[in-house]
């Protein structure tokens, strides 16, 4: 079953144009990434089919209805980058607000809205963080936070932001087994953004960048040394024999210190450091 | 006793009891709108925004229609501008702010600068006329008390996610766009209604200082809203009390115990942090040493 359709979509940030012309699909009940360089337009991407920006040419579509019309079945999980400086509120306030997507600018909370208040909290084990303040977290205990507010919504489709991007390891796996739980147990879909080319390999769909959709298919398909050249521009990739047996290309030659820590970061997905450490 | 007398003495007679009640009323308009303009980082924006509504007024007072009426429609044509700028440039809002707050200021400067008793006239829209407040300010106020009260509570969720971030606020479903508006149409009620108590340039000192103390001391935000009304009705009582027995000006008066309130607050909330942490730095000093 498909669970988003797009034709020839068009999508723009004010007047500058994020995504060209794009068509792909991607499968329902699967795990998807997005993946490219910088300022490639996966957010935007995912933003779309989130229902936060809508396509200014083509068709858009998510299970089989406009995304307007299914918005309440999608959550969408912020990066934990991005947070509201100053702002009162604590990490239940930002779980509770997940819920706002069933109950509206006036619904009175519900036994079930609590309990799926609890729930999330308890799955992404920050029940004890409930009191805190955002601005107090570490970057991966927001994520957490960010994670469960997704799962508190109730949806058919998590939409995942770059959920690994600088996580200490209890929060990247606690989000990890989260992310499967979502597609082995509840059946959902997840589509997540990310800059690590492991993490992609291990999706069971990948869609591939660069200001539109270069390509969209199994990681096989996609995560080739051409379509790879092509994204990143970065010239000769070499492609060695992965952990997964799945291909995967690693981005060797820097041009300066600071690419140096992208292509180091991307070339050691976390799964690979899972098993680094757990061999210790 | 000496204290209560000092207390209750400038509340003596009708004219001061309408003072009293006008600048409170402005208070809890002021503190259900300035506690979403401090989260929202609006604080420059309202600023201009009392100062846009400056032209409205004066041309009411030139042309000797409802000062109201003349708010609302400086604030009207403020906001699209705003909206106009935003859409056809790509300068930053500040900029856009910057430029309507000189502009709107100075049109109402030029207006009623026609007007017969200038000085008289500016005054009294910049800094308003606490003590001559009537039954029918009271009235009116209460009015928009009313509405502001019930759209600040109705508006609670949507204001809230968007605070939080206008993103997952549209993925909620909870019509930030839309939201955004209703939050202008709010500050627009709170200046309208407060200024002939407290002055359009003095209702800023309403709306920001009591929200921004109570941002200070408080982990939630329905903690805030009613610490903020608690602080701005102090703001009010006491600027009153010492415009009386100081001999100094109602709106300025309150307008300057809310921003004194700030820094007051300020000022404790970090010297009880510093004693909190020097206390448990010896603590740990100490089991450390053993």
């Amino acid at each position: 079953m498909t669970l988003v359709e797009a034709h020839d979509i068009v999508l723009y940030r004010g007047s500058h144009l994020a995504v060209s012309a794009s068509s792909f699909t991607i499968p329902h009940g699967k795990i998807t990434a997005v993946i490219g360089p910088n300022g490639s337009g996966k957010t935007t991407l995912l933003q779309s089919m989130a229902g936060i920006l809508t396509p200014s040419a083509g068709r858009l579509t998510v299970l089989g209805q406009a995304v307007k019309d299914v918005k309440q079945d999608i959550s969408f999980v912020m990066q934990s980058v991005v947070f509201p400086t100053g702002t009162p509120i604590t990490v239940k306030d930002v779980v509770c607000m997940g819920r706002y997507a069933q109950r509206g600018w006036f619904g009175i909370f519900r036994p079930q809205d609590r309990a799926a208040i609890n729930y999330a909290m308890e799955t992404m084990n920050i029940t004890d963080l409930k009191h805190r303040h955002l601005e107090e977290l570490s970057g991966g205990q927001r994520q957490r936070v960010y994670v469960a507010q997704g799962i508190a919504q109730g949806h058919e489709i998590l939409v995942l932001d770059e959920p690994m991007t600088g996580l200490d390891l209890k929060s990247m796996r606690i989000i990890d087994d989260v992310i499967h739980a979502e597609v082995e147990e509840h059946g959902h879909s997840v589509i997540l953004t990310t800059h690590d080319l492991d993490e992609a390999a291990a999706a069971d769909h990948v869609i591939l960048m660069d200001g539109k959709v270069i390509a969209s298919g199994t990681p096989e398909e996609v995560l080739t040394r051409q379509n790879l050249e092509k994204a990143y521009g970065l010239g000769t990739l070499h492609e060695p024999a992965d952990v997964n047996g799945t291909t995967v290309v690693e981005l060797p030659e820097c041009t300066s210190e600071g690419d140096a820590n992208v292509a180091e970061e991307q070339s050691v997905g976390y799964g690979e450091r899972f098993r680094r450490y757990e061999a210790y | 006793m000496e204290l209560y007398n000092w207390m209750v003495e400038p509340f003596q007679t009708g004219f001061q009891i309408r003072a009293l009640l006008g600048g409170l009323l402005a208070a809890v308009m002021s503190s259900f709108v300035g506690v979403w303009l401090v989260l929202r980082g609006m604080s420059f924006f309202g600023d201009a925004f009392v100062h846009g509504v400056v032209p409205g007024i004066a041309a009411a007072v030139l042309f000797e229609f409802s000062p109201f009426l003349g708010a609302a429609l400086a604030a009207l044509v403020m906001v699209s501008l705003l909206e106009l700028i935003h859409r056809t440039t790509s300068l930053k809002e500040d900029s856009a702010i910057g430029l309507l707050f000189v502009g709107m200021m100075a049109l109402g400067v030029v207006l009623i600068s026609r007007s017969d008793s200038f000085q008289g006239s500016l005054t009294a829209i910049l800094f308003g006329d606490a003590l001559g407040v009537s039954w029918a300010d009271v009235q009116m106020q209460l009015l928009f008390v009313i509405g502001v009260g019930l759209m600040s509570l109705m508006l609670y969720r949507p204001l809230m996610s968007l605070s939080f971030s206008p993103d997952k606020s549209q993925a909620l479903g909870m019509r930030p766009q839309l939201t955004h508006w209703l939050l202008l149409l709010m500050i627009a009620a709170a200046v309208i209604g407060s200024f002939q108590a407290v002055g359009t340039l003095l209702v800023l000192g309403l709306l920001i200082g009591p929200a921004a103390a109570a941002a200070l001391i408080t982990r939630t935000v329905p903690r805030m809203i009613l610490t903020s009304l608690i602080l701005g009705m102090i703001s009010v009582t006491v600027g009153l009390i010492f415009s009386y027995h100081l001999g100094t000006a109602a709106g300025a008066s309150m307008a300057l115990v809310a921003i004194l309130g700030f820094f007051l607050i300020l000022t404790i909330r970090e010297t009880v942090a510093a004693i909190v942490r020097r206390k448990r730095s010896t603590t740990l000093v100490e089991q450390g040493a053993s």
